[in-house]
């Protein structure tokens, strides 16, 4: 117990050795300069980087509103494909070639 | 207080003079503090500008000027972490150090000659890092504030914001690590 509080003593003392062995410094001719170059820089690393994320959010506005322009735009719609292979056919060449619309339909006016 | 709350906030309105008027004040003590949290005075300078380069960021986010005070020791207390945190040097802690490091303190304490005094002051400081190497980073700063800038349990409050008590408890346990390690070193010293 006793020895506890003799160490306890010396680190005490030890401690305010450390305080007396510390003064408080005098600051460099250079620390005001220095601090104010730093103040200066960060100011203006700051400054980009908030015009470098203004104009970013600019684009972005500007590229959404673009986007959704062109969402909303109507569109004509296109013509129904067709089903069949017939409906292709007619498609492809109009009624104004019935051989191919229907070519089974030639009539033998001889009788054979 | 050291200034007067109508310069406070004179500065916090971007005031440069207001500004400088604080550094000015505040710049010995601040260092003073720092070289005795980090014990590596080639550095102090840096870390010093780095806490005063963050109150003029944050200057505006102080609601009272009467916070003042403990609100600028926070941010020396968080720069000194930080410069700690990103060393990660400090020596390992060794037996041989602590059994010099209590002969030394004696010579410190008793007064050495005066031909030796910087010397002792130089290995008081190397033993103190040394010693403080059985506590984390945290512990270190919270130790030092208390035992050696002599802070009071309100002060160290009103810098941490959490109570007495969490901070009695955190203190005790940190000292009782320094003082093991402390003694462990008187033992590997021996009474031989």
């Amino acid at each position: 117990m006793s020895m506890r509080g003799n160490e306890d003593e010396r680190l005490d003392a030890l401690f305010r050795a450390y305080r007396d062995a510390c003064p408080d410094p005098e600051a460099s001719a250079n620390f005001m300069p220095t601090l104010w170059a730093r103040i200066e820089s960060r100011q203006t690393f700051l400054f980009s980087f908030r015009r470098m994320a203004n104009a970013f959010v600019t684009a972005a506005v500007a590229l959404s509103i673009a986007l959704g322009a062109y969402l909303t735009i109507p569109r004509s719609t296109p013509a129904p494909t067709p089903e069949t292979y017939v409906e292709v056919l007619a498609a492809a060449h109009p009624l104004d070639n019935p051989d191919i619309v229907s070519p089974a339909m030639h009539v033998d006016l001889n009788g054979r | 207080m050291l200034v007067d709350f109508e310069l406070i906030k004179r500065a916090q309105n971007r005031d440069s003079a207001a500004f400088n008027e604080i550094v000015l004040v505040y710049r010995k003590r601040i260092l003073g503090t720092i070289t005795r949290l980090i014990a590596r005075s080639e550095d102090v300078e840096d870390v010093a500008q780095e806490v005063f380069l963050r109150l003029y960021f944050s200057l505006d986010q102080l609601r009272t000027p009467e916070v003042f005070e403990p609100w600028l020791y926070r941010l020396t207390v968080n720069a000194a972490f930080d410069y700690l945190r990103k060393q990660r040097r400090r020596q390992e802690f060794r037996m041989s150090d602590l059994s010099e490091q209590q002969v030394l303190m004696a010579d410190a304490t008793a007064g050495s000659k005066v031909e030796h005094e910087e010397q002792a002051k130089k290995k008081v400081r190397e033993s103190v890092d040394s010693l403080l190497g059985a506590v984390s980073e945290a512990d270190r700063i919270l130790l030092m504030l208390k035992e050696v800038e002599g802070l009071s349990l309100k002060e160290l409050e009103k810098i941490y914001k959490v109570n007495e008590n969490a901070l009695k408890v955190r203190l005790f346990r940190a000292r009782q690590r320094v003082l093991k390690a402390f003694g462990a070193g008187g033992k590997k010293e021996g009474p031989g």
